[in-house]
């Protein structure tokens, strides 16, 4: 590559760069110098902010580390400590149900959602913008608005269930222990269905119209369009929306940090939050955290790899 | 047969109409009950005299956030944090994602392939070696702390969104420059930056509302005022035992315009970006 620009008449800048500067300019005409260069920044970001800290999570799960101490190696005490222990062994459970519940339903409505928002209808874009602004909004404002929503005393719920007289006392969505997980969902639904619906609107409007034509010429219901077309056109949406919100719904820690923080009595205690309560709240045990963390990872990773390779395939990677 | 899918198809049309209005219900509720709180006085939030619609509509709450808590010093936290990290995120982005693209080089693969897996490792798994390293290199409760902290994030997305674009300008136009004495780093930023507009509003858009948005790294590496951001700030009124709902809802709405008005602007842009790899899901 680099002889063709040899051979022409060099710009006046470059002809002013004495014998070192050209020496710099010749290597910089390789690719492979000039490569690593231009990927330098990029990788020293990934070496110290996400490989370093997670090798150094995994040397935590072997120590008692408290935050400005250095660790003292025991082993596998933590992990011990941790598969012996109920509250661990609810969050594992918690953490299940709650993502694959969460997803499930953001899933069916996102899709659902993305069917009628195809339809053709006056001012259909202008409802589209608004049914995505939920995502939009941070999630910490949502969580807050909710927790508002939810509220005993003066919430909307409770001051509307009130009012038609469907209740005699005031419900406590977040701290009964039978609805907390439920009331918790509720928000992650709100905040995360329009994900879907923006995945999924767009694989159903890149589905070529002739296919329904031909179809319907051939006499297919709408149902039989439906599972024969349209579905198995989705399906690589609906699989790589679906493990990217399992990542971010299981580790996901604002709702449930803002709206219960793991209450009443661990029945919302999912994995991110138990690892900041271990890691954080009040005794600062570093190593437990870590290693509440270190326990999901694997079940991640699944995931993450599974992703990685989809998404560097969609771009001829 | 065709007159069946035709009246299969009116029934549709009526379930979608029908559907969509429950859906704009269920997402414009919690935004009225956020919208009107902040409207109302005390009398109206609590006790037996709330109300639905606000009896006498008020903007006091706005002005008790304004006058009576730090959030002008969270707003500018945020704005320092965002822009700083979007800057930074950017230009390295560039760099890696025209390396990755254009130049070939052993390992190329690899590393973009680690690019990839770095950006789904949710900070959840990270946050807590990473607060033992920000306080001991005396980064805790720092604006620039938490800019470097959210570059793990921004980085490997941005590199890996405007790789895909980069790859889709065309070559020949690179060369072109090229022959007339652009050297890479002038063809890059003559030539394919030109060309990637569309994807760099996209990335702006998305390292710019992350670090807005972001939470569990302001709230773990912030314990004072100085350095927290709209996102921990709020959710630091919450948890101080003083429940004034009123004036939370009016600087939850304030906090929120920001990134919803830009999703409204570049919506058409986003919404391709993120078919393309999204974040928050």
């Amino acid at each position: 590559m680099g002889t063709t620009t040899v051979s022409l008449p060099l710009p006046s800048s470059r002809r002013r760069l004495g014998w070192r500067g050209e020496r710099i300019q010749r290597l910089l005409a390789h690719d492979r110098t000039l490569g690593y260069l231009f990927l330098l920044p990029a990788m020293l970001v990934i070496l110290a902010l996400v490989a370093y800290p997670f090798a150094s999570a995994i040397v935590m799960t072997f120590q008692a580390k408290t935050a400005g101490a250095p660790g003292r190696f025991i082993g596998l005490e933590n992990y011990r400590e941790l598969l012996s222990s109920e509250q661990f062994l609810r969050t594992v459970v918690n953490t299940v149900v709650y993502t694959a519940v969460g997803v499930g339903v953001k899933f069916l409505l996102g899709l659902g959602m993305a069917l009628v928002l195809n339809q053709e209808r006056f001012c259909n874009n202008l409802f589209r913008s608004f049914l995505l602004i939920p995502w939009a909004i941070p999630t910490v404002m949502s969580a807050l608005n909710w927790r508002w929503i939810f509220d005993d005393a003066s919430g909307l719920i409770n001051n509307v269930l009130v009012r038609l007289n469907l209740i005699d006392e005031t419900i406590s969505w977040l701290s009964n222990p039978h609805l907390a997980m439920f009331s918790v969902i509720v928000v992650v639904v709100w905040q995360g269905t329009p994900f879907f619906t923006m995945s999924f609107l767009a694989g159903l409007q890149a589905i070529p119209k002739e296919l329904y034509e031909a179809a319907e010429i051939d006499g297919a219901s709408v149902l039989q369009q439906f599972s024969y077309i349209t579905l198995p056109r989705l399906r690589p949406i609906f699989i790589t929306a679906v493990m990217l919100s399992a990542i971010l719904t299981s580790a996901g820690i604002q709702f449930v940090l803002i709206l219960t923080n793991g209450g009443p009595s661990d029945r919302t205690m999912i994995f991110p939050v138990l690892a900041y309560n271990l890691a954080l709240g009040g005794a600062q045990r570093l190593g437990m955290g870590a290693t509440v963390s270190l326990f999901f990872f694997p079940a991640l990773v699944v995931f993450i790899v599974f992703l990685t390779r989809r998404m560097l395939r969609e771009k001829g990677e | 047969m065709a007159l069946k899918t035709t009246a299969q198809r009116r029934a549709l049309r009526g379930l979608g109409n029908g559907a969509l209005l429950l859906m704009l219900l269920w997402t414009a509720i919690p935004f009225y009950w956020m919208i009107v709180t902040s409207l109302k006085h005390d009398k109206e939030i609590y006790g037996y005299e709330a109300t639905l619609i606000p009896q006498r509509p008020t903007l006091d709450n706005y002005a008790t956030v304004f006058r009576e808590t730090p959030y002008l010093l969270f707003l500018r936290n945020s704005v320092a944090v965002a822009v700083g990290s979007t800057i930074v995120s950017l230009v390295i982005a560039c760099l890696g994602a025209y390396a990755i693209a254009r130049l070939s080089f052993p390992g190329r693969a690899l590393l973009a392939r680690g690019l990839v897996f770095t950006y789904l490792v949710p900070t959840s798994l990270l946050f807590i070696p990473m607060f033992a390293m920000m306080s001991a290199f005396r980064l805790t409760d720092s604006l620039h702390g938490l800019i470097i902290a959210y570059l793990g994030f921004d980085v490997p997305f941005c590199t890996w969104l405007l790789m895909g674009y980069f790859k889709s300008v065309p070559v020949e136009l690179e060369e072109a420059a090229r022959v007339d004495g652009c050297n890479r780093i002038s063809a890059l930023v003559r030539v394919v930056l030109p060309m990637s507009l569309p994807a760099l509003v996209v990335v702006t858009f998305f390292s710019f509302t992350h670090a807005w948005n972001e939470f569990l790294y302001a709230h773990v590496f912030t314990s004072t005022n100085n350095a927290r951001t709209v996102t921990t700030g709020l959710a630091n009124f919450m948890s101080q035992d003083v429940f004034f709902w009123g004036p939370l809802m009016a600087s939850t709405i304030m906090s929120a315009l920001p990134p919803v008005l830009m999703f409204l602007l570049f919506q058409r842009w986003v919404v391709k970006g993120l078919t393309l790899g999204g974040v928050k899901g």
